[in-house]
């Protein structure tokens, strides 16, 4: 087995005196990665997926539970841990900006013991592999955050871990490289490397595209583990009625409206800009098309319609009530100032 | 000046004082810092004086500087430095905060100028160095037995008037280079170092030929010879005449001088567009 | 064996990274190494203007040395290694923090003590080479005169004390990244240890709580024995005691920085502030 998460929980102290609370970040998460699976853990911003990484990275102590890598407890063996995982995380400051490229390698490389030619080779190797021979040698804080985060991932692959923690591998990248750094993790960390990979996204096609199982994670909480297939049978027979509206509506007043029509499963309002996507999951969206417009029509101005087939984020506001792209951190998580 | 310009102009400085107030009071334990750490920085000159003089009195010194209490040197130093490192880090390091703070361009973008900005900043800094001043001048007088009397506090605030004139001028200047340079920590630390160096804040320059000549081109300079003499020497205002002049020519120079350079570097920055990089 | 190496190879890239750091920021290196120099000036003319030139009798009655020039030259100098420990040891991880590597270096294979040694490989080579320059600029300027062969034991001497201050270090390095304004730190305890060390002055102008504070600095010994060996400067105790207290203290200061380290970064982890800046 790769990787096994159990029962772990996380909680973050928050506010002091009198307004101290904790919110639970991970709460009795549990799950395990098959050796050579690529996992996916997909929720929105907030729902715990970066703090589950930390844990098993050995950069965050649980409150409870217990991960193990390989056999290996990540806090009581960490050193064991940490020689079988390479780290990715997202954001543009995660390497030394006045190095080059090839000089940040040769300094993680010596931390993770590779010495001499064979450090040399496999640094070649992977700029290669990742198409960053011709600027190896000039100094990061000229790098486009693509080719950062191409940088960040030779640093992870150094070593050849047998594990890769991706965390968000794509987030802020211009879709080229988004979709280089995709392709590059299933052909090549998969397909021929073999790899066990945790994957975290709020991306739901590329969680579709790349995993084999996904774990839906919201506010803490495991919500389902199954195949990007089995999700989307989770939902039979049902269709997804989406309407673009203009101006930001109230979800509460929408709901209590439309929640007249009694074969509406599910509804989910994302304001955004000036615009309003309203998501309907119903069976057989056209006994009802005629009844929803009626409604919605006395509140805002429709811009768009349309319906179709589920997606794994239908699927996710099926089970959740919540969108992905929803950020559900809580105010108080911003601990800036001090 | 259109006078509506000018009433919009004071309520702009007003709002940079507020604000800049707001901010050192978040940071609680930055006030009692500079209430109190400009004393302990001179205490090993304290020592020092004890173990080379054996006494409280140093002859050779007095020779230098009119009064033989070395004690009390260091301590108007101490505190006059005070209002050098507000004018440094309050306002030289000003605008690389604000770019660090994320507000600079959007300070910019204000249909204000910077300069009305910074004067605000400016004036914050003179209120904030000079309670803290006050502050020192009572541990000193508890602690240290320096003698203070109130009735020469007028004549001590002209002179300290007269000297942050000229200083936060320079201090606009310095605030317009920081848009121009990345590492601006070094670069007050180092000019912080050359006014300790190169005027009588620590010690009477005139023990050393070079020191003397580079220091009579530092206002600072006079401005504590006519403080000490005040305090020390018990003189007044109108036997410094000669003082006061100088630091009045300098003042026109620097304030002027200040401004000038603070426009073209200003206008540089945009045009460079430098201005966000941080 | 191989792990030793491993660690070894890892000390030494943490410093060839930090100097390549450094030296892309060339007129602040430059600038660097000027600082010093200013820095120990005015102590030293303030000297000859309190006794109207480079001897005095109250010291020379005090420590046996008059020459007041070398006496603070050596004290200033060699306190240097203080700041190095509280500012450029103390605030290597905050620095991590700042560029956003810190993670990425805690998550390799390494334990956070040879990240530390690392540190302090390269903050000691930096202020070695400081020194260095001060050492030449004064002597030029002002003439120092010492004994040759007090400077073999005075390295010595320096060494251990050395070890004490990366205790310092550690301890620091690990309080910047709780508290946000740790450069306070750093200030409040590098004004007070510099009252108490008897850099420019011999403990005994010191008030007798202050004596008793200077007796558990290393850098009371560090100095006091340097100088001894170099210009011999009577101490109020052997050279043997000297060193064995030294000992002791560089012992409980490397523990304690140890400790303070160690629960710090259980508390970061446990509180997962280690990322934020």
């Amino acid at each position: 087995m790769g990787i096994v998460v159990n029962n772990v929980v996380k909680r973050f102290k928050r506010g002091k005196g009198f307004a101290r609370h904790y919110i639970t970040a991970c709460d009795h998460i549990s799950f395990t990665i098959q050796k050579g699976e690529l996992f996916g853990l997909l929720g929105p911003n907030g729902a715990g997926k970066t703090t589950l990484v930390r844990c098993i990275a050995t950069l965050l102590i649980p409150d409870e539970g217990k991960i193990t890598i390989f056999g290996k407890d990540v806090l009581k063996q960490s050193m064991e841990a940490r020689r079988k995982i390479g780290l990715l995380t997202s954001g543009e400051r995660t390497l030394y900006w006045k190095l080059s490229g090839r000089d940040n390698l040769n300094f993680f490389a010596a931390l993770y013991g590779l010495v001499g030619k064979e450090r040399d080779k496999r640094i070649d190797y992977l700029l290669e592999l990742l198409g960053l021979k011709d600027v190896a040698e000039e100094r990061v804080e000229k790098y486009s955050s693509g080719m950062k985060q191409k940088l960040s991932l030779a640093r992870a692959l150094l070593h050849n871990p047998e594990i890769l923690l991706l965390d968000e591998p794509t987030l802020g990248l211009d879709p080229q490289f988004a979709r280089f750094i995709r392709s590059f993790i299933k052909e090549e960390l998969v397909k021929r490397e073999g790899k066990t990979i945790l994957l975290t996204t709020h991306y739901m096609d590329e969680a579709d595209e790349l995993c084999e199982r996904i774990a839906f994670i919201n506010r803490g909480k495991i919500i389902d583990v199954k195949t990007p297939l089995e999700y989307k049978h989770e939902i039979p027979h049902t269709e997804v009625l989406e309407l673009r509206l203009k101006g930001n509506l109230s979800e509460a007043k929408l709901k209590t409206e439309l929640g007249k029509i009694n074969t509406i499963e599910k509804i989910s309002l994302l304001n955004n800009q000036g615009e309003a996507t309203l998501k309907i999951i119903a069976q057989r969206v056209e006994t009802i098309l005629s009844d929803v417009i009626e409604l919605v029509r006395n509140e805002s101005k429709i811009l768009a319609i349309d319906v179709k087939e589920p997606t794994l984020e239908d699927v996710f506001i099926y089970l959740t009530g919540t969108s992905l792209k929803e950020d559900t951190r809580e105010a108080q998580t911003n601990n800036e100032s001090e | 000046m259109n006078r509506n310009r000018f009433v919009a102009d004071l309520s702009i400085i007003g709002a940079e004082i507020k604000k800049t107030a707001k901010i050192w009071f978040s940071y609680k334990i930055l006030l009692f810092f500079w209430a109190i750490f400009p004393l302990i920085w001179v205490i090993p000159y304290i020592f020092q004086g004890k173990a080379l003089v054996g006494g409280m009195a140093s002859g050779p010194f007095a020779q230098l500087t009119g009064t033989e209490n070395y004690i009390a040197f260091v301590l108007i130093g101490a505190m006059v430095s005070t209002y050098i490192f507000s004018g440094l880090w309050g306002v030289g390091n000003s605008l690389r905060e604000e770019t660090y703070w994320g507000t600079l361009e959007y300070i910019i973008v204000a249909p204000t100028s910077l300069l009305v900005i910074l004067i605000g900043k400016t004036l914050a800094e003179f209120l904030y160095a000079t309670v803290m001043v006050a502050f020192q001048a009572t541990l000193a007088t508890i602690f240290f037995g320096l003698n203070l009397t109130l009735n020469k506090l007028f004549p001590l605030m002209m002179i300290v008037v007269l000297l942050v004139i000229g200083f936060y001028g320079f201090a606009i200047a310095f605030a317009g280079f920081t848009l121009l340079i990345k590492e601006v920590h070094g670069w007050v630390h180092t000019l912080e170092w050359v006014f300790f160096l190169f005027s009588p804040i620590r010690y009477p320059v005139e023990v050393n030929p070079i020191t003397k000549i580079v220091s009579a081109f530092i206002p600072l300079t006079y401005a504590l010879v006519a403080i000490r003499a005040i305090i020390l020497l018990n003189k007044n205002v109108v036997n410094l005449w000669q003082i006061v002049l100088i630091l009045l020519i300098m003042d026109v120079v620097l304030i002027g001088g200040g401004y000038l350079l603070f426009n073209k570097l200003e206008f540089r920055t945009k045009k460079a567009g430098t201005m966000s990089e941080y | 064996m191989k792990t030793f190496f491993h660690y070894l190879r890892a000390i030494w890239a943490e410093n060839i990274k930090e100097w390549k750091i450094e030296l892309t920021y060339k007129a602040d290196f430059l600038r660097g190494l000027i600082d010093p120099l200013v820095y120990v000036l005015p102590y030293l003319l303030y000297g000859i203007a309190l006794v109207g030139g480079r001897n005095s009798q109250s010291l020379e009655k005090l420590t046996g040395t008059g020459d007041l020039i070398t006496f603070v030259t050596l004290g200033y100098i060699f306190i240097g290694f203080l700041n190095m420990a509280l500012w450029a040891m103390g605030f290597s991880l905050r620095k991590e923090q700042y560029w956003g590597t810190l993670e990425a270096v805690f998550a390799a294979p390494v334990p956070r003590w040879v990240y530390a040694l690392g540190m302090a490989v390269h903050s000691t080579m930096h202020q070695g080479l400081m020194i260095a320059l001060q050492l030449i600029v004064i002597s030029l300027v002002f003439k120092l005169s010492v004994n040759i062969s007090g400077i073999v034991p005075s390295l010595a001497v320096v060494g251990v004390m050395l070890i004490a201050l990366y205790g310092l270090g550690m301890m620091i390095a690990s309080l910047t990244l709780i508290f946000k304004q740790g450069w306070l730190i750093s200030e409040a305890l590098s004004s007070l240890i510099m009252i108490v060390t008897p850099i420019a002055y011999p403990l005994a102008v010191l008030p007798i709580v202050m004596q008793k504070v200077a007796m558990v600095l290393p850098t009371t010994y560090g100095i006091l024995t340097v100088r001894h060996f170099l210009i011999g400067e009577k101490m109020g105790f052997s050279v043997a005691t000297s060193f064995f207290r030294l000992l002791i203290l560089c012992v409980l200061w490397v523990a304690f920085g140890l400790i303070v380290f160690a629960f710090i970064d259980k508390k970061t982890r446990s509180s997962g502030t280690l990322a934020h800046y």
